[in-house]
């Protein structure tokens, strides 16, 4: 019994080993400075040799400023969602508003990016456009970074509301000396997390938001960028050609070593919290 | 939510309107030739997450019963953290993985033309589920008293026997949830899918043929999505595939959320 389950769970624990060494392995040839720095992308979309380009920093660039956008927009209200739940709901508005959180964390992320494009691409006439990428990315991590939020309130001791309670502070006192002290290594962990789930989404962004190459740095937030997660697509499509199947390994290492970054300081964040 | 709802609703509207529900069985896609039937889509959504689930379910609870009964808690941690940066790769990392290594490997081993096929996007899928479905049992075992592995040691169970009797019952309410999680997961998944499901659109042949090119609603709206014109049948067409995805999502999240209540200690 021992030994068949043993069998079993070998693929679970050698396969994360095993892909991260090969995600590195495949990129180890293109990956070197010039590859961050350099803000070239040559050609076009239409397959000559050099369209694969040879710089990733306006794809990172264009994937962080999503990510940014996107967290400046979900976090205020994250907040806002978490201190009405700790303040004012009532148990059925609280019930109602978690299962509400579940049901839209659930929905498929390109279902978002649909009505995305329907609302703010097409009705608003926005474009494809950087905002659109960051609002739909927004509202994708906003359940998310809610739930961390109103956990992280939960985990407050009822005692200190309490005793805060008593010694008559106003509830803006109360939210900002007791409970911001408390909570705020966990919201940063959610916030971390978001970070780094708002950088791994692809499918909302692809159409709305996105392009090819051509983008260095945009030049409002009404018009397209270049991401890592799109551009590794796009690579991949391009399938037989070579400098672009080893630039779309290096930009999976990049986008990796973002993603792990921000998951990694979320772990000792939360390590940090459960010490103190 | 019920804004986005209409919103889905509303943009589908001329395609539900013009062709009615029964266009969830009819089994032909031609854009061009204003043919809208979702049923390929729908039935290699449907073979896509079984296979997800046939891989992933054992797997995932066979590593989390090693990893929380049989190994030491130092390795537990270590674990834990290597699942939750499998969790955190970002899918179209993965559908490069399936590309350039499922796909030719699937090609070589079962002499196919091509190695976009369902199997290829099954197995992808069991991959990005693994980990959601470790963790969860992981923490349902974990949460279950000592009292009750004392209790059972104390009656004179073997390993197997508390395993199977004592701790698996305790802990299936965690588990199941992980199950639909991980439904819910593959059931949306879009990048991974699109880059190897081969994108064809037919019903298998038979319909138990898993090694041929299919497509699912997610990849059939991210592939095509760039092609259509906004307020185009074939526009709301695919909003109608979005339609079905976040009706059968909010069907599975409520499904969970049902049963877990009804578990509760």
């Amino acid at each position: 019994m021992k030994i068949f389950l043993c069998l079993l769970a070998l693929p679970a624990l050698l396969l994360p080993l095993a892909c991260f060494f090969y995600i590195v392995v495949q990129a180890w040839p293109a990956l070197n400075w010039q590859l961050i720095a350099g803000s070239e992308t040559v050609g076009n979309l239409f397959g000559d040799v050099s369209s694969a380009g040879h710089g990733l920093w306006s794809q990172i660039s264009g994937s962080l400023l999503m990510m940014a956008l996107a967290c400046l927009l979900a976090a205020p209200i994250a907040l806002s969602i978490a201190l009405f739940h700790a303040l004012w709901a009532t148990p059925s508005q609280k019930r109602m508003l978690i299962t509400i959180l579940q049901i839209l964390q659930g929905i498929p992320p390109i279902v978002y990016g649909l009505c995305g494009l329907i609302l703010l691409v097409h009705l608003l006439h926005w474009g494809i456009s950087l905002a659109a990428g960051g609002v739909i990315l927004g509202v994708v991590i906003l359940p998310l970074l809610s739930s961390n939020a109103i956990h992280a309130l939960e985990r407050i001791p009822v005692e200190q509301t309490e005793s805060a309670k008593a010694l008559g502070l106003t509830s803006v006192a109360i939210i900002m000396r007791v409970w911001l002290p408390a909570a705020w290594p966990g919201m940063l962990t959610g916030l971390l997390l978001a970070m780094a789930r708002a950088l791994s989404e692809t499918a909302p962004i692809l159409f709305t938001a996105t392009v090819f190459s051509g983008i260095t740095w945009p030049d409002s937030i009404f018009s397209p960028v270049t991401s890592l997660q799109t551009h590794i697509f796009y690579l991949a499509q391009e399938g037989s050609n070579a400098h672009a199947v080893d630039m779309a390994w290096a930009s999976a290492t990049v986008l990796l070593v973002l993603v792990v970054f921000f998951s990694l300081s979320a772990r000792f964040l939360r390590r940090y919290e459960e010490s103190v | 939510m019920l804004i986005l709802l209409w919103f889905l609703v509303d943009a589908s509207w001329p395609f539900w309107h013009d062709f009615g529900i029964s266009q969830l069985w009819a089994s032909e896609w031609y854009p061009y030739e204003s043919l809208y039937g979702l049923l390929p889509a729908i039935i290699g959504t449907a073979w896509a997450m079984l296979i997800a689930m046939f891989i992933a379910v054992p797997c995932g609870l066979a590593a989390a019963i090693v990893s929380s009964e049989i190994l030491p808690i130092t390795w537990q941690s270590w674990m834990r953290l290597g699942m939750e940066m499998l969790a955190g790769i970002p899918s179209v990392v993965y559908g490069l993985i399936g590309l350039w290594v499922l796909l030719p490997w699937l090609q070589n081993t079962f002499d196919l033309l091509t190695g976009h096929n369902l199997l290829a996007a099954g197995m992808i899928l069991s991959l990005m589920i693994l980990p959601t479905m470790m963790v969860m049992s992981q923490d349902a075992l974990r949460l279950i008293p000592i009292e009750q592995r004392e209790a059972a040691m104390n009656m004179g169970m073997n390993w197997s026997q508390r395993l199977l009797r004592v701790l698996l019952p305790q802990a299936w309410p965690g588990i199941r949830s992980g199950i639909l999680l991980g439904l819910g997961r593959s059931l949306g998944e879009t990048m991974a899918v699109m880059l190897v499901v081969g994108s064809l659109d037919r019903v298998p042949q038979p319909i138990y043929n898993i090694l041929e090119p299919a497509q699912t609603l997610t990849s059939r709206i991210g592939r095509e999505m760039g092609e259509a014109a906004f307020g185009s049948m074939h526009f709301s067409a695919l909003m109608a595939c979005g339609l079905v995805l976040a009706v059968a999502a909010i069907c599975l999240s409520l499904l969970a959320q049902r049963k877990s209540k009804g578990f509760v200690l």
